[in-house]
């Protein structure tokens, strides 16, 4: 997924700019709810799902698979966040491998080849949908129930690649290969 | 005093709504239960909101086009966000989670609940099935079909799609690499020709500047806005949008009859048996919950039509607990899909198409195609952009492309893209032809839906779903994702990039109830009288390849007409 690096592309707008991440937290945080004897609670995903990527990322840096930095991306960040833009897609690839020690992951990952193969696949599909949909154009409104967002400006990764949006229409008719005429069967039927 | 409907039809998507407008018409008193909202009903005008005022309706007069539209933004995050998009699988109160289905696997399966089903944001292909994949495989012949498949195409009804810029692309690859045109609706030969589509034809005054776009979206006639899958709400009102979802098509046609209502917000939870002086299980109704209050309620009839999908039809009948079957929810197939991206430079397209770029977004999102009885079909995908990168860059059982680049000659990329991969990628896409590769899988037994015993929702123990597909399905798949390569790079695609998605991917789902195991030639099921199966699930097949909702809707039709005969 892209991301800010705003020293290296001073133009360009990274996911975390636009608040992406806050996109996926709310997505795995309302993605599951089940019945427990008489209520319903949501099971949310984000917050062990953080833990997961650094728990993964731990073990990765003591079998000197990846290197952490000193500093983390952010204040009181996890080890995941101490690792490089390519070292964090490695620590993705090997939860998506289960190419580690599933017992050392948190709950509900613990062991749990099929939840994990489903998040750490959904991490990458909410981050594409959340930067490449209308989302982030939500602007303040973003986390609002979906009832309750307005668009307050034109998508800027819309704008960056050339999709013209919500259109009426457009005069691109070329003809028709053939029509339902010129098949045996096609209109015979029809009034 | 209000009396008991002759039929229940649960579900109104690609299946229920047909039957129950045939049932109509034979003037059989039909109630159907939809679990999802209604968009484009006076009686909700704001469905996602507010349990509105009323419960069902049935007068044509309720339906509303301009509702229709304001509710149906066509914008993508909005409409088809799979946690709370207004198609999802899920409740019409969008501040609630969607439905849960255990997928233990990288998954997107792909429904939508509502009036319409996920016909809402199906892209209206509709082909016929392959005559070679019924014949001798099905317990009935393609022949019995035709007179269906006809009734069927006149009512949507279906046209072959117009051409536009990635249409005429594809059709000079296609040509290039050595296939010929196949101009028919029963497919026996190899050959490419457009989609089949349940979408009107453009107005005569698409391309006359003297009508402004925005008139012509209130027009009869496709605009080729590229909405398909939003559900393109553009026409003079509900019932002649170009956009043929059953919720425009079937539904008021089934209303006009004076003979179905429909019941939105409605979840079956239960089928209700009872045994019959001959020792029989046989219908007696069903239990439901409302999905906005959680109220209980059971509703007779005399026959009950499952139509609930792929996923929830064996999941009602084992929730219900009705007689054990070896082959409920078993024998699933998804056409194992993939999909192939080619980017082009402007001078080759200005050579080839006389435009500079293709803008795979204008025209139905779905629009042509290459049969290929024996592997599957190949098809063009034009999709707006969230709904392209997810897929094609974001979804893939291969990996990362940066840490695992392609080890084939064939493909330049492979698997997700991450960085300046994925700028790059996506900054060329209105310069890319995208084709999905769809194919001809076989049925296993151990491709299922089955209960997950340790995980239940509002509505009973939740859908546990597996699918791994045969050593034969993945060669298939191999062989089409090369001709479509091979295509792509004939059409002069200077870079392709191959997604190779998992195999968990369901957009179309069939075979979960098939004719001759759970169900007979008449789609009554073999085990419980008066009960009948009117969705993908009885497929015998995966058709060969083609999108199953026009054998479905054929198949309502020639089961409704049985189901009259035999109980009415």
């Amino acid at each position: 997924m892209p991301q800010a690096n705003t020293h290296q592309y001073a133009s360009f707008f990274g996911a975390n700019d636009m608040g992406v991440y806050a996109y996926i937290i709310y997505a795995l945080d309302h993605n599951i709810q089940i019945q427990r004897q008489l209520y319903q609670p949501i099971v949310p995903l984000a917050h062990p799902t953080a833990v997961m990527l650094d728990s993964a990322a731990t073990q990765l840096v003591n079998n000197r698979q990846v290197q952490a930095f000193s500093q983390s991306l952010f204040l009181n960040g996890g080890m995941f966040s101490h690792l490089s833009r390519e070292d964090r897609i490695r620590t993705l690839s090997a939860l998506d491998n289960l190419s580690l020690d599933l017992y050392l992951l948190p709950s509900p990952f613990q062991n749990n080849a099929g939840l994990i193969k489903f998040v750490v696949d959904a991490l990458n599909r909410f981050a594409m949908f959340g930067y490449y949909s209308e989302w982030p154009a939500y602007g303040t409104t973003r986390l609002n129930q979906p009832n309750n967002r307005k668009l307050e400006y034109f998508p800027l990764t819309w704008q960056k690649i050339g999709y013209p949006g919500v259109s009426f229409g457009y005069r691109a008719f070329r003809g028709f290969l053939f029509t339902m005429d010129e098949v045996e069967g096609g209109n015979e039927n029809r009034s | 005093m209000k009396t008991d409907p002759d039929v229940i039809v649960i579900g109104s998507g690609g299946g229920g709504a047909v039957i129950a407008k045939e049932l109509g018409e034979l003037g059989i008193n039909t109630l159907v239960l939809e679990a999802g909202p209604w968009y484009g009903n006076k009686k909700w005008p704001e469905p996602n909101k507010t349990k509105g005022q009323a419960k069902e309706s049935s007068d044509p007069k309720d339906l509303d086009g301009s509702l229709y539209r304001q509710q149906l933004t066509r914008l993508e995050n909005d409409m088809n966000d799979l946690v709370t998009g207004k198609f999802r699988w899920g409740a019409a109160d969008r501040r609630r989670t969607p439905w849960y289905r255990n997928i233990p696997d990288q998954a997107v399966l792909w429904q939508s609940a509502g009036i319409g089903g996920s016909t809402l944001h199906y892209y209206s292909n509709s082909p016929r099935a392959f005559p070679d994949a019924i014949n001798n495989e099905w317990p009935i012949q393609y022949n019995e079909l035709i007179p269906y498949y006809e009734k069927v195409e006149a009512t949507l009804p279906v046209e072959f799609a117009p051409t536009t810029t990635k249409d005429a692309l594809f059709y000079y690859g296609a040509d290039k690499a050595g296939f010929s045109e196949n101009r028919t609706l029963d497919v026996t030969t190899i050959g490419y020709r457009p989609q089949p589509n349940a979408i009107l034809p453009p107005n005569e005054h698409l391309m006359d500047p003297n009508y402004s776009m925005e008139e012509l979206s209130h027009m009869e006639g496709c605009t080729l806005s590229g909405h398909c899958g939003q559900g393109c709400p553009y026409g003079p009102s509900l019932e002649k949008m170009a956009k043929r979802t059953t919720a425009v098509s079937y539904v008021p046609l089934a209303m006009e009859t004076g003979n179905v209502i429909f019941r939105p917000n409605t979840f079956v939870t239960k089928v209700l048996t009872a045994y019959s002086s001959s020792g029989n299980r046989q219908i007696v109704g069903v239990q439901v919950r409302d999905t906005w209050t959680g109220e209980m309620e059971e509703i007779r009839a005399k026959v009950v039509v499952m139509a609930a999908g792929c996923i929830e039809t064996p999941r009602l009948w084992l929730n219900s607990e009705l007689p054990y079957n070896p082959w409920v929810g078993r024998g699933l197939t998804n056409h194992y899909m993939d999909m192939v991206t080619g980017t082009f430079d402007e001078q080759t397209l200005m050579d080839i198409v006389g435009t500079p770029s293709v803008n795979p977004f204008v025209g139905h999102t779905s629009s042509a195609r290459l049969d290929y009885p024996g592997l599957g079909m190949i098809e063009i995908i034009g999709e707006s952009p969230g709904l392209s990168a997810q897929p094609l860059f974001g979804f893939s059982q291969h990996g990362y492309n940066l840490l695992k680049p392609t080890d084939s000659d064939i493909w330049d990329l492979e698997g997700r893209l991450v960085g300046s991969e994925l700028e790059k990628a996506m900054n060329d896409y209105t310069r890319t032809l995208t084709l999905s590769v769809i194919t001809d899988d076989e049925v296993l037994y151990r491709n299922r839906v089955e209960l997950d015993s340790n995980i239940k929702d509002e509505h009973g123990a939740v859908p546990l779903v597996y699918y791994s597909p045969s050593e034969k399905s993945k060669q298939r798949r191999e062989q089409l994702a090369k001709i479509a390569t091979a295509i792509l790079r004939k059409a002069g695609a200077k870079t392709v990039h191959r997604s190779d998605l998992p195999p968990n991917y369901f957009i179309h789902l069939h075979s979960t109830m098939r004719m001759g195991f759970v169900v007979d030639t008449s789609c009554e099921a073999y085990q419980v009288e008066r009960l009948f199966i009117a969705d993908n699930s009885v497929d015998y097949n995966a058709l060969g390849g083609p999108n199953p909702t026009l054998t479905t809707q054929a198949l309502a039709t020639r089961t409704a007409k049985r189901l009259a005969d035999k109980y009415f």
